[in-house]
């Protein structure tokens, strides 16, 4: 299979701080590949560069076919591309369930209002939430909160999804449901996801890799049940040991 | 002391006129105002991730300029009394003119650099309201909003725009009606507006009693019907 995202030597610095060191990682198209490490590693620099919400300092990132940095002006095919699910949900506060979802397509994609809506109603619908497409983002629980959030990174018809710790702000009953939807786009729609995620469960069922990072670098990489059985460098055992206690 | 009702009566028609000027003074001040305001609001955080994308190449230093502009214009007028203002382009803008570009005619009605004034000293304060209730979106909206692929004039006009929108309205309530208020200075220039009005039938009558407070009357029920308005808009969109 085709590569659809390849970062080649890549750099990020914030000021005079570089947080990502030589960066090589390929995705193939259809791939789900799971992205672990502790906090402050760079997990979420490393996907906010794929869709450029951080810019690399110096590299090359390829993603469908635009090349960045010599394509920079078009940013915004790359994200037309690249779905992104946010930890912290980040639905538009003053817009219904459905007017979350069929934003993207009817500004992005310049579908009409009316089918935007069908394709919000359907995607609402695949997430279990079609009864809550008039409600708010505030009368929602977290869990319902993240799965509109993913109906409306979906919506826009993208070839890749990334997703940052996306259940990390969820209350524990609600984490199934979310994964749930996760697993299900995964399986269903051979989408090619990128998730940063500390269940470890469903990184064995649904990961096809699994990358470790630690303070900026990539430290190991494999098959994510392989990895995780034996584990070769000292981190990796710590912070398998530290994540299975939670 | 003797309150005689009727000289309120017979100065109302009169002071009616005024008020008739302060309202149009101030509604075309404002809007203005809110023209500027906005512009120079977005101006002073131009580039900044505030507003989406960070610029690159040669849009740097224009954001920076842009920066920079709107900055000069917001510090210098709240750096300047509203009435230093309004004698200065009333008065001394056209002899600048005349001095510059030999036009021997030159000149500003009063009520022309009353309406301009209130628009630019509106129009600063309100960049700030702007300003300020833009940074306080989310960062996090904006960027949900960037990461679907949508414009940058998208952004600003459907997410950025209508969550700051909803922070403005009682900073900018307040400024519409300290711009009302500020209308009655335009006394200095001569525009017959409410204030004047009252200060002219005060020279003729010296009926300070009924005469100021009915002007009184007249500028509190200006004001609460700005402060309605803004109130039923606020109750009439959608809160969370
Ligand atoms: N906008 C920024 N400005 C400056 N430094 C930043 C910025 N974003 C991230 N960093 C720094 O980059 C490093 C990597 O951060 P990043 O958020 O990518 O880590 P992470 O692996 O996602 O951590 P977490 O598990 O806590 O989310 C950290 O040291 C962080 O402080
Ligand atoms: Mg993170």
């Amino acid at each position: 299979m085709a590569n659809i995202i390849e970062l080649k030597n890549v750099c990020k610095s914030f000021g005079n701080i570089e947080v990502l060191h030589n960066i090589d990682l390929t995705v193939e198209e259809g791939e789900v590949l799971v992205v672990i490490g502790p906090s402050g590693s760079g997990k979420s620099t490393l996907i906010r560069c794929i869709n450029c919400l951080e810019m690399i300092t110096s590299g090359e990132l390829l993603v469908d076919t635009i090349r960045i940095p010599h394509e920079r002006n078009r940013v915004r095919q790359i994200r037309l591309e690249v779905g992104m699910v946010f930890q912290q949900f980040n639905l538009f506060p003053h817009m219904t369930a459905l007017e979350n979802v069929a934003f993207g397509p009817h500004k992005a994609r310049s579908v009409s209002k009316k089918e935007a809506n069908e394709i919000a109603r359907d995607l609402l619908n695949k997430v279990g939430l079609a009864e809550f497409e008039n409600k708010l983002p505030g009368q929602l629980s977290g869990g319902q909160q993240q799965r509109v959030a993913i109906a409306r990174a979906l919506a826009v018809n993208p070839k890749v999804m990334l997703f940052d710790e996306p259940t990390s702000a969820l209350d524990p009953e609600m984490i199934g449901e979310v994964l749930d939807v996760m697993k299900q786009i995964a399986r269903e729609s051979g989408m090619t996801m990128v998730v940063v995620t500390h269940e470890m469960g469903f990184a064995s069922q649904v990961g096809n890799r699994l990358i470790f990072m630690d303070e900026g670098r990539i430290v190991e990489e494999g098959k994510p049940q392989e990895i995780m059985k034996n584990p070769t460098s000292e981190r990796l055992k710590e912070f398998l040991a530290h994540v299975k206690h939670h | 002391m003797d309150f005689q009702f009727s000289i309120i009566l017979e100065s109302i028609p009169t002071l009616l006129e005024g008020a008739k000027l302060t309202w149009i003074i101030t509604l075309l001040g404002i809007s203005g105002g809110m023209f500027f305001g906005v512009l120079a609001g977005l101006g002073r955080i131009a580039g900044t991730e505030a507003l989406g994308e960070k610029p690159h190449g040669v849009f740097v230093p224009i954001s920076f300029l842009i920066q920079k502009i709107s900055g000069g214009y917001v510090e210098t007028v709240r750096g300047t009394p509203i009435i230093v203002q309004a004698m200065f382009l009333y008065f001394a803008f056209p002899m600048l003119v005349k001095a510059i570009m030999d036009l021997e005619r030159f000149r500003i009605e009063a009520l022309t650099a009353a309406v301009i004034t209130i628009m630019f000293n509106a129009g600063a304060y309100i960049a700030e309201i702007v300003r300020g209730a833009v940074i306080s979106v989310d960062k996090g909206l904006v960027e949900a909003g960037m990461s679907l692929g949508i414009t940058r004039f998208q952004l600003i006009s459907h997410v950025i725009g209508p969550l700051a929108l909803r922070r403005m309205i009682p900073p900018l309530g307040n400024q519409f009606i300290i711009s009302l208020k500020d209308t009655s200075l335009f006394i200095v220039i001569g525009v017959g507006e409410l204030t004047r009005q009252g200060q002219e039938i005060m020279a003729s009558n010296f009926r300070a009693l009924e005469i100021w407070l009915t002007v009184a009357i007249m500028y509190l029920i200006m004001t609460t019907v700005l402060a309605v308005t803004l109130r039923t808009f606020e109750k009439r969109m959608k809160m969370f």
